[in-house]
């Protein structure tokens, strides 16, 4: 079965960009050129997955997805320009599954969609999936032993470390954003300051990374938060 | 309009005030001893020089000379509590006060002026300077962004149209000739682009605390994507360390660092990368093992002037890049240094660290 994809973008350019390599990946896509069309296109054609783009001339893109958010569940991956990451964030923590920087290639694209996807599957299907251990290159995480390994060889981590390493692994190949993970870690109403936050990870990536100066693992979105390589039994 | 009543309130709250200190002070003196007429009119004149010195205007202080006149006359001469200028040498007396009153305006007045336009010739010649600099950077960017838009926009143009009769190698090698120019385009314009976030002072930025270590290999991994090829040894302190910066103008410092060591740097061992931790600041370092800068720029490097003199050897944008890094950095307050070892060129650069007060 195709899968649909709403692409919402008021730009011609880059929508037809955007619907052409969709389309040679089998995907069906419908273009909006303004959050209202969207909208409505949204409603209508009850699309897998939607592109939105930010920067809308009639509606603001937040308000799109908090308006989506009041009834479905479908994966949302907004497409930004790299400077506003204060907008970013806050798509993140309204509800968007993911971001995607422009310009980008579409193999970045793909990625994105393809996880988006499969975490938005994921919620409907047996619990039994979800704890399935996490593996991703050389690194191996059982949730329900609480147990990291590299390379076969346990790595000890605090109990807030293994908490903060299992979020991420279940999100993998999503950014989390900063407060999201604070929240989930600390509970909901833990101060604004997200440096605990840094300091466990930077301590994370000294016993999991080889080298924490260029880590493979859990990468920085800076300004936003961490995502965590793919789990390679997923793609 | 509100502003200028303010200003008559001052000045005039100003000359009471003076006027009243006069008298009050020759006040005291006169009852005290037998104080001399004359000096008492002489303090009158300090206070009437003060209120010339102070206000703008002739108002105020013919106002207060007129009252200056009155009090001595009133207060301080016999016939005492009664008004008589008919008194010999008064008139003269008077005349003269007045004149010496006027002379002084006139002179304050003069010294004013002199001060405000050397002011202003210096607010004329910094904008000059300024626009000077603008000019000098909209000309070099012109020039950076219509090389390769040209190149853009030949290679697409010969494609369309000779599209049937070009082999497929041909044609892979224009399309990936378009998207290597537009992705040194892009590079361009987000280095444009972080010069639009620090204000028009060139000081104001937002700085948050940010780990090194994650701006740093964030960076890195930029440049990756870019240049798959890139040799880097990256090494971070082995202690936690957070910074107060903007870190997405940080990130493409190290982005034009690492770049520019990779693509002109021209070493073939790999580029040494690191952050290291000192006192009160934190020093990020990019070395390669190259060839090294040529010692005539090396003073320069940084201004941003060096790209209209080496337009010939292909080594585009990297004046402006490093200009940029300079404002970037500049605006942290901290500092960025090129060097020469005998084996390749080293570009080292310092952000201040967090005051201890600061959260």
């Amino acid at each position: 079965m195709k899968l649909t994809a709403l692409i919402i973008e008021d730009e011609k350019n880059i929508c037809d960009f955007i619907s052409t390599t969709l389309s040679a990946q089998d995907y069906k896509t419908v273009t909006a050129y303004s959050g209202t069309e969207g909208l409505s296109l949204f409603t209508s054609i009850q699309p897998d997955i939607v592109l939105l783009d930010l920067g809308l001339p009639d509606l603001d893109g937040i308000q799109l997805i908090k308006k989506v958010r009041e009834w479905s569940s479908t994966p949302i991956i907004v497409i930004s320009a790299r400077t506003q990451e204060k907008d970013k964030v806050l798509a993140l923590d309204t509800g968007a599954d993911d971001y995607i920087v422009k310009p980008f290639g579409s193999r970045e694209l793909f990625a994105r969609m393809r996880t988006a996807l499969r975490h938005s599957n994921r919620l409907n299907t047996t619990s039994a999936l979800y704890n399935r251990p996490y593996h991703a290159g050389d690194l191996t995480i059982d949730f329900e032993r609480h147990l990291v390994t590299l390379r076969g060889k346990e790595i000890h981590l605090t109990q807030v470390e293994f908490k903060i390493v299992a979020l991420l692994a279940r999100n993998s190949g999503k950014v989390m954003t900063y407060d999201a993970i604070m929240s989930e870690i600390w509970g909901p109403y833990t101060d604004t300051n997200n440096r605990i936050l840094r300091v466990n990870m930077a301590n994370i990536r000294r016993k999991m990374e080889e080298n924490p100066g260029e880590p493979v693992y859990i990468m920085t979105e800076i300004g936003i938060g961490y995502r965590m390589l793919e789990d390679d039994t997923s793609c | 309009m509100q502003k200028k009543m303010k200003i008559h309130i001052k000045y005039t709250l100003l000359t009471l005030l003076l006027m009243t200190a006069g008298t009050a002070i020759s006040f005291l003196l006169f009852s005290y001893q037998s104080f001399n007429t004359g000096n008492i009119a002489l303090i009158y004149i300090l206070m009437l020089i003060l209120i010339v010195w102070f206000t703008e205007g002739y108002f105020y202080w013919i106002f207060a000379a007129t009252i200056a006149v009155i009090c001595i006359n009133y207060l301080f001469t016999y016939p005492f509590r009664e008004l008589n200028f008919t008194l010999s040498g008064y008139p003269v007396s008077f005349l003269f006060m007045f004149t010496i009153l006027s002379i002084s305006s006139a002179a304050v007045k003069s010294i004013k002026r002199q001060g405000q336009i050397l002011k202003e010739r210096e607010v004329a010649l910094a904008a000059a300077e300024k626009e000077k600099m603008r000019a000098n950077l909209l000309r070099a960017i012109s020039h950076d962004l219509r090389t390769p838009l040209t190149s853009i926009i030949g290679a697409s143009y010969s494609y369309l149209e000779n599209e049937d009769s070009l082999d497929a190698d041909s044609r892979r090698d224009l399309v990936s000739h378009i998207n290597e120019d537009s992705n040194w385009l892009l590079h361009m314009v987000e280095n444009l682009l972080s010069v639009t976030r620090i204000g028009s002072e060139g000081t104001s930025i937002t700085t948050s605390s940010e780990p090194v270590e994650e701006v740093l290999s964030e960076a890195v991994s930029r440049v990756r994507k870019r240049l798959p090829d890139l040799k880097i040894n990256v090494r971070v302190p082995e202690n936690f360390l957070m910074v107060p910066m903007d870190a997405i103008l940080i990130e493409q410092v190290i982005i034009n660092l690492v770049e520019n060591a990779a693509i002109h740097g021209g070493g073939s061992r790999p580029i040494e990368c690191h952050i290291e931790d000192s006192d009160n600041c934190v020093i990020f370092r990019v070395r390669d093992y190259g060839n090294g800068i040529p010692e005539a720029k090396l003073e320069t490097i940084f201004d941003g002037t060096s790209y209209s003199s080496d337009q010939s050897d292909g080594h585009r944008g990297m004046g402006i890049g490093l200009s940029i890094c300079k404002t970037i950095i500049t605006a942290h307050k901290g500092t960025i240094e090129a060097i020469n070892h005998t084996d390749g060129a080293e570009f080292y650069f310092t952000l201040p660290k967090e005051e201890e007060h600061s959260t």
